[in-house]
């Protein structure tokens, strides 16, 4: 499931290394640094997707709703509230944190497309309040704020800057998501995925783990949304819409679900697409469609996932590939009953 | 007379027009190992399910150590010491072995809820468990495989194993011969010997296989059509006319 | 009390829309676990056919039949060559691939027809307006309110009466089962995502006669139709059209007084509903079997 710890290691630092030469590389091909700060913040996106999808087995699509709820989190408590930058943050994380505790208790119990389904419609509840509340979120224009200062420091951070402190963020994420998934937590969630039943056989109460699950994924999303906020000094509602969960996900999918760096490289190709595509062409949004369709039907492991599968004797490939063997019991698509 | 360990009374599923089971009850002693046989379609694998809490009966009472368990949901009734197998072997395929066991002993032992790595001390107290586990089913050679490499015989063993996990007082295996070539029975049956006579646990079991069934059972509940025909000792049953007869035309006995 | 009147009978009109869409997502969802999300792309699809068809000269009602069929064809060749692949597989796929089809044709719309919508009008024997007694009505809504109310009428009986109904019934019931019995599976399957579709494209041709026909139209019905599956229980019809009549009306009044609140209204509704019955109003139990 997770690759050995030497070559793990390995690969962190010199993630880490490209990393911190990630802004020259971009002005190279003529990306904004901007650009590289969004990457590392979607990264941190779908690896909170990649926490239920690839390492709890359950169907989340509406988990930019978090990402929202961190955005105008940061945004509504700058503007009103005049709280500083670190505090912005907090704010936002709590924000997308209340918006789980909200809606997952319509969550527990189903499973499959009904999961998912609910997760969608509860998730665009979030998008139309920020629609339509004009007078306090800027309705469909969205809302501008000024990136504060750091309490203490008294200082603002600008654009690059500001990438290099993203960075040391994304860091401590990693390491956080890989202690979660190695902790007996972690590992229950995965056993979870492997097969739910036998996991309630064995006295686990399935929802209650999902239900954490859930909000640690909320929270990460919303650290996500707020720095991302921060970055561009703006909040919108498109950015809890479905169809930017649907960007996360497939960021998920693409670079391998159920592996630790798998979001990041989904991340990385697609912002790093979008941003080179929308640049030269007005359809953009075909070419990224068809992405979306030819990753689901010809590498539906991801990059990262084809490419371990590859190196490795892996029994029955990563993620939710797993599902689909056959352990015995019929799962029910929609509900879990024992 | 004690109470049964485990009691069922007017036990009744439907689904939709099929009665598939209709005002069946049992009691199982503690220390008993009772089985629960029938033609297909018989409604064994339902009676279980609804006793096992993959789903609840229609109308009805489960009792488990005097406490009613009815509507209890699954996770519930292992934490009260029941445990249970699957016809086709429920287990986590791409987990190890050793993984597989892992699971339900951190589960008993209230450590699958928590964030921090568990204590050195803690941590071997939780591997001698597993190692015991493995040891009892013999699967000690195969700890680090995934599961799912593993013949259906070891997969089946690995998961009596599991069952074990989360210290059961009373053990439900559905079918536990099912699909086992003729090799891999003598094991299991040779680990179902052990969970009663070394562990000293209760045993209910549905099978096909009456050559099993004979030589395991102390005590034989036989299902027809949903409804219970009769009960009794292996020579009762054995020597039961209706019982020859539910069978004969319904499928082959093997070896009876 | 009449002063609403108009109101009430506007909400049940959305309402029908949202039960037609709602069943035709149904259906696709119920038997092969496909959320398609490309089903507003649909229902757009249809709008700008008919659309084309009108503008080349032909009649409206000749564009009203001939745009869903068309959208039919279009989702049945979809189906074949890209969803077919992924029934076996994780739903999360589905649900990508769904997801990128409504992507490329959205934006495949505003390459073709531009960003800001075309006008497409009902014929001149359905503009005006139609005197109820207690106030004037537009015919056009007249018009919509009938043709969805017989579709409903249709596909109940077509559902409950004809064999190939009790065929795709049963099939969401168990489709291993009616595989078995020598259904062939595949193309009950092609069958039911037709349907779906072709009940999403006659729905966008009304629309577009109604709300406007851009590249965003279809999209408008999608989310009120999933919740009105939500609210009227998956898997059933009956469900899909009282959700779809309960939330067309919540969102109609709540248009009229408090207008900004309209969908969070709906919202608001589906999570009481589903605090006092979390399956839904006429929700099936989940397990099968």
């Amino acid at each position: 499931m997770i690759m050995s710890n030497r070559a793990g290691l390995i690969a962190g630092l010199v993630l880490l290394i490209a990393l911190l030469f990630m802004p020259q590389i971009a002005s190279h091909i003529g990306l904004a640094i901007s650009v590289c700060t969004e990457v590392l913040l979607y990264a941190i996106a779908a690896m909170a997707v990649n926490l239920l999808l690839g390492y709890t087995g359950v169907l989340p699509f509406g988990n930019a709703a978090f990402f929202g709820l961190g955005a105008y989190g940061a945004g509504l408590t700058i503007e009103y509230l005049h709280v500083g930058f670190i505090t912005s943050i907090v704010l936002g994380m709590a924000a997308a944190l209340v918006g789980a505790v909200l809606i997952g208790p319509f969550l527990l119990r189903r499973r499959g497309i009904y999961f998912a389904l609910l997760m969608i419609a509860f998730g665009q509840v979030f998008y139309f309040i920020a629609y339509r509340f004009t007078d306090i979120t800027g309705g469909e224009d969205g809302m501008n704020f000024a990136r504060p200062a750091i309490e203490g420091l008294g200082v603002v951070l600008k654009d690059q800057q500001f990438y290099y402190a993203m960075l040391v963020v994304f860091a401590l994420v990693v390491i956080g998501f890989l202690l979660l998934v190695r902790s007996p937590f972690g590992r229950t969630l995965v056993a979870i995925k492997e097969n739910e039943v036998r996991a309630r056989y064995l006295g686990l109460n399935t929802d209650r783990f999902i239900f954490v699950a859930l909000l640690i994924s909320a929270i990460m999303e919303g650290l996500a949304g707020a720095c991302f906020g921060l970055s561009i000094m703006f909040a919108y509602p498109l950015m809890l819409d479905w169809h930017n969960s649907g960007n996360i996900v497939l960021m998920t999918i693409l670079g391998g679900s159920g592996t630790l760096f798998g979001p990041f490289i989904g991340a990385v190709i697609f912002v790093v697409g979008q941003e080179i595509l929308s640049t030269h062409w007005i359809w953009w949004q075909i070419p990224l469609g068809a992405l979306f369709v030819a990753c689901v039907l010809g590498f539906p492991k991801g990059i990262l996932g084809t490419a371990l599968d590859l190196f490795s004797k892996r029994r029955g490939g990563f993620a939710f590939e797993a599902r689909e063997l056959v352990h015995g019991t019929k799962l029910s698509e929609r509900e879990i009953i024992p | 007379m004690s109470e049964a360990l485990f009691e069922a009374s007017g036990i009744v599923k439907h689904f939709g027009g099929v009665r598939a089971v209709e005002n069946v009850s049992l009691q199982v002693p503690a220390g008993s190992i009772q089985a629960i046989i029938g033609p297909n379609g018989a409604g064994k694998s339902t009676l279980f399910n609804a006793l096992s809490g993959f789903y609840y009966p229609d109308s009805g009472r489960v009792s488990f150590k005097g406490v009613d368990i009815t509507r209890a949901p699954a996770y519930r009734r292992i934490a009260m010491g029941l445990g249970r197998t699957f016809q086709t072997s429920s287990i986590f395929p791409n987990l190890s072995v050793y993984d597989n066991l892992l699971v339900g002993v951190q589960s008993a032992e209230n450590l699958a809820f928590r964030f921090r790595p568990v204590r050195a001390n803690k941590r071997k107290e939780i591997d001698a468990k597993v190692e015991r586990l493995l040891n009892f089913v013999n699967l000690m050679t195969s700890a680090r495989r995934p599961v799912s490499e593993l013949a259906h015989g070891s997969q089946r063993l690995c998961e009596i194993a599991m069952s074990l996990s989360t210290d059961p007082t009373l053990v439900m295996l559905d079918e536990p011969m099912a699909g086992l070539a003729h090799a891999e029975t003598a094991r299991i049956v040779e680990v179902i010997h052990k969970l009663h006579d070394e562990l000293g646990l209760t045993v209910l079991f549905v099978e096909h296989n009456m050559r099993v069934v004979l030589s395991l059972a102390q005590r034989i509940m036989v299902l027809d059509r949903g409804k219970v025909l009769a009960e009794g000792t292996p020579a009762e049953i054995s020597n039961n006319a209706s019982v020859r007869e539910a069978y004969i035309g319904k499928e082959v006995i093997e070896n009876v | 009390m009449a002063h609403i009147a108009p109101e009430i009978f506007n909400g049940l009109i959305l309402g029908a829309f949202y039960a037609v869409v709602a069943i035709g997502l149904s259906l696709i969802m119920n038997l092969t676990g496909t959320i398609n999300m490309a089903h507003g792309s649909f229902m757009t699809l249809a709008g700008y056919l008919a659309f084309a068809m009108v503008s080349a000269g032909t009649s409206y009602w000749f564009a009203l039949f001939a745009a869903p069929i068309l959208a039919l064809i279009v989702g049945v060749l979809l189906e074949r060559t890209l969803i077919r692949p992924l029934y076996r597989r994780d739903p999360v796929y589905s649900l990508l691939l769904t997801f990128g089809l409504s992507l490329i044709a959205e934006e495949t719309y505003r390459l073709i027809w531009g960003d800001n919508g075309v006008p497409f009008s009902p014929p001149l024997a359905l503009q005006g307006a139609v005197s109820l007694g207690f106030t004037y009505f537009p015919t056009y809504r007249l018009f919509i309110a009938g043709v969805l109310l017989v579709i409903i009428v249709l596909l109940v009986l077509f559902l409950q009466r004809t064999r190939l109904g009790l065929r795709l019934r049963a099939a969401v019931q168990d489709n291993e089962m009616i595989a078995a019995l020598g259904t062939n599976t595949q193309l009950l399957y092609m069958m039911n995502f037709g349907l779906g579709i072709l009940l999403a494209g006659v729905a966008g041709v009304l629309a577009s006669g109604m709300l406007g026909l851009n590249a965003q139209t279809g999209n408008a019905l999608l989310m009120p139709a999933f919740v009105t599956v939500i609210v009227g229980g998956m898997g059933s019809v009956f469900g899909a059209v009282a959700g779809g009549m309960l939330i067309g009306l919540t969102i109609s009044i709540v248009t009229l007084y408090i207008p900004a609140a309209s969908e969070i209204a709906m919202y608001v509704l589906m999570a009481v509903i589903l605090l006092v019955r979390p399956r839904g109003l006429f929700g099936e139990e989940g397990i099968f079997g």
